[in-house]
């Protein structure tokens, strides 16, 4: 496994504006347990099969009926929203 | 006598016999949440006016002779990332300090239903993530027994509350450990029920094939009626399951394990000791005890902190400024995002998301994420081939007694070690409990750790509630009462 990473590019990638400090405190956290996740490495997997795990008890999911339930109210909808305006959510603008 | 230093069905057969009212029992934990509060910061929020009235309805049924349910008037402290409808549910973090829940939790609704009364919301570690209650964005959480130490955590402050009897039971919260380490670190019991007994609709998600609500109480039995209430299949959490439950043996017929790998470099003697003194005991009941080995398990840490940060980053996406929580103005629209994330979450929270984010970010993703799920599904399989011939394992819930407050937060990796022994049931979706069996030398508890077969919750429970009578451990921190 390679440790190398970009902290920069990761933390645009998480939408996360860090400030210099904090690159340099999480860079350094960062190499630490990825050293240590490298143990991973080692294993002799049984299986070399690219399983894609979902459920721990690997219930298989099933699709439900289409019904109207009960559900929340569009004012209980945007009860928490920043900013909002006659029932719709209000961002800055997407484009400069 | 005092109330709140006794068991659910002790309480519910007081009430019954009109020998105790359910507003005695409310006003007497507020009366030692006052006393304690200060000191141990345990929870967020007390509801203490809001529920009078509940609890005078609570009186009156048993006064009438009409109360049927074990946890009528039962106070229960819940843990803040459980949603209670017109509550604030701040999760420990910033980002949520001004979220309102505009509906109940699952578990809140049956909870409900049987008429417990809600004393308040705990503190824990922002999001649920973390093993001492230090990462809470509104202060740390004190450990009862000892306030130079950690309660544990991430429920740290559902156990401190239960163990200065500020409630009689209450809700936590376990994805890696959450609920059995702060139930070890405190006296007291801890249970993580089967993945998907329980509903997560309104747990707010931190790592969603590995998160499951459970109880943290005196006794195992509190435990057991408690899990009976709030299990159950629930449409609004497709990976719920019908809890039809194995039945195992719990008497002296049953086989049990010991797993050689939780008992050897890195746990402390002293955490050994209780688990050769429970296995002694057992020998002397005529159980069959095996040493067992399931080498995958040294690899624990290493899987769920690939797997659980990776899921931890996709569900905490949905913080960005927009629908709820904090805002922090931006030119444009992303910028408001990344300004938003930087300033409402907490280090450790940051240092997760960028690991998940880092794991499954293109050209890294099989490396890291899709490896530790392949070694997620050999734990799975391990444990399973173990289960054929042991009923029960038992290894101790944490490698050592609490830590003090600061010992370990300035090495991540060192705090993500003291859930070396409680990872391994998430990963492989285990019912798990831990028992307090004893005291360390510095006057702390120490726990023992049980885990069963998937679904046999029942079952373990029963096996755990005979380790309890035969320890007899007197767990009650001095001087809150």
């Amino acid at each position: 496994m390679s440790n190398e990473f970009n902290i920069e590019n990761i933390a645009k990638l998480a939408s996360i504006n860090l400030s210099e400090e904090e690159q340099d405190s999480l860079s350094n956290d960062l190499s630490i347990i990825l050293e240590h996740v490298n143990a991973l490495s080692d294993l002799k997997l049984n299986s070399q099969q690219q399983e894609i795990f979902i459920h721990p008890l690997e219930k298989e999911l099933e699709l439900q009926e289409d019904e109207v339930v009960e559900s929340l109210t569009h004012d209980e909808a945007i009860s928490n929203a920043p900013e909002s305006k006659d029932g719709k959510f209000v961002v800055p603008p997407s484009m400069e | 006598m005092d109330a709140s230093n006794l068991s659910i069905r002790e309480i519910n057969s007081l009430f019954t016999k009109k020998e105790l009212k359910p507003s005695e029992l409310y006003s007497k934990v507020f009366e030692n949440s006052a006393n304690s509060e200060a000191a141990l910061h345990a929870h967020l929020t007390l509801f203490e006016e809001e529920n009078i009235k509940k609890a005078a309805e609570s009186d009156k049924r048993f006064s009438n002779g009409e109360s049927a349910g074990l946890l009528d008037g039962i106070p229960i402290a819940i843990k803040d990332n459980i949603n209670i409808k017109n509550y604030k549910t701040t999760c420990s973090s910033k980002m949520l300090s001004n979220y309102t829940s505009p509906y109940d939790a699952t578990v809140i609704e049956k909870l409900k239903e049987q008429n417990t009364l809600f004393t308040g919301k705990t503190n824990l570690d922002e999001f649920a993530m973390g093993s001492s209650t230090e990462n809470s964005a509104f202060g740390l959480t004190k450990n009862p027994w000892n306030t130079d130490y950690v309660p544990g955590g991430s429920s740290g402050g559902s156990a401190a509350s239960v163990g200065a009897r500020s409630s009689i039971a209450a809700l936590g919260s376990d994805t890696g450990g959450s609920i059995r380490q702060p139930a070890s670190f405190c006296g007291l019991v801890g249970f993580k029920p089967t993945y998907g007994t329980v509903s997560r609709f309104g747990l707010v998600a931190f790592a969603s094939s590995l998160d499951q609500i459970g109880p943290i109480t005196k006794t195992v039995d509190d435990s057991r009626i408690i899990f009976s209430s709030i299990s159950g299949e629930d449409s609004r959490d497709a990976t719920s399951v019908i809890n039809n439950q194995l039945d195992i043996p719990s008497d002296n017929t049953a086989t049990i394990g010991v797993i050689k790998e939780l008992m050897e470099d890195g746990i402390s003697d002293e955490a050994k000791n209780e688990v050769n003194k429970v296995v002694e005991i057992l020998k002397s009941k005529g159980y069959k005890v095996k040493e067992i080995s399931i080498p995958i398990i040294k690899l624990s840490i290493s899987i769920y902190y690939l797997i659980a940060p990776a899921e931890c980053s996709a569900n905490l996406a949905r913080f960005d400024g927009v629908r709820y929580g904090l805002r922090v103005d931006g030119n444009t629209s992303y910028e408001m995002m990344e300004n938003t994330r930087a300033e409402g979450f907490g280090a450790e929270v940051k240092r997760r998301i960028l690991l998940g984010t880092y794991a499954l970010s293109a050209g890294y993703y099989d490396e890291y994420y899709g490896k530790a799920l392949q070694a997620r599904k050999e734990m799975i399989d391990e444990f399973a081939k173990t289960f054929k011939d042991i009923d029960y394992l038992i290894s101790p819930t944490t490698p050592t007694q609490a830590f003090k407050s600061g010992e370990k937060t300035s090495n991540p990796l060192e705090m993500y070690m003291s859930d070396l022994c409680t990872i391994p049931a998430n990963l492989a979706g285990l019912p798990a409990i831990s028992i307090p069996t004893g005291l360390s030398k510095d006057q702390l508890p120490l726990g023992v750790q049980v885990m069963s077969k998937p679904l046999s919750d029942n079952s373990l429970l029963d096996f755990s509630e005979i380790i309890e009578n035969e320890v007899q451990f007197d767990g009650q921190p001095k001087g809150w009462l």
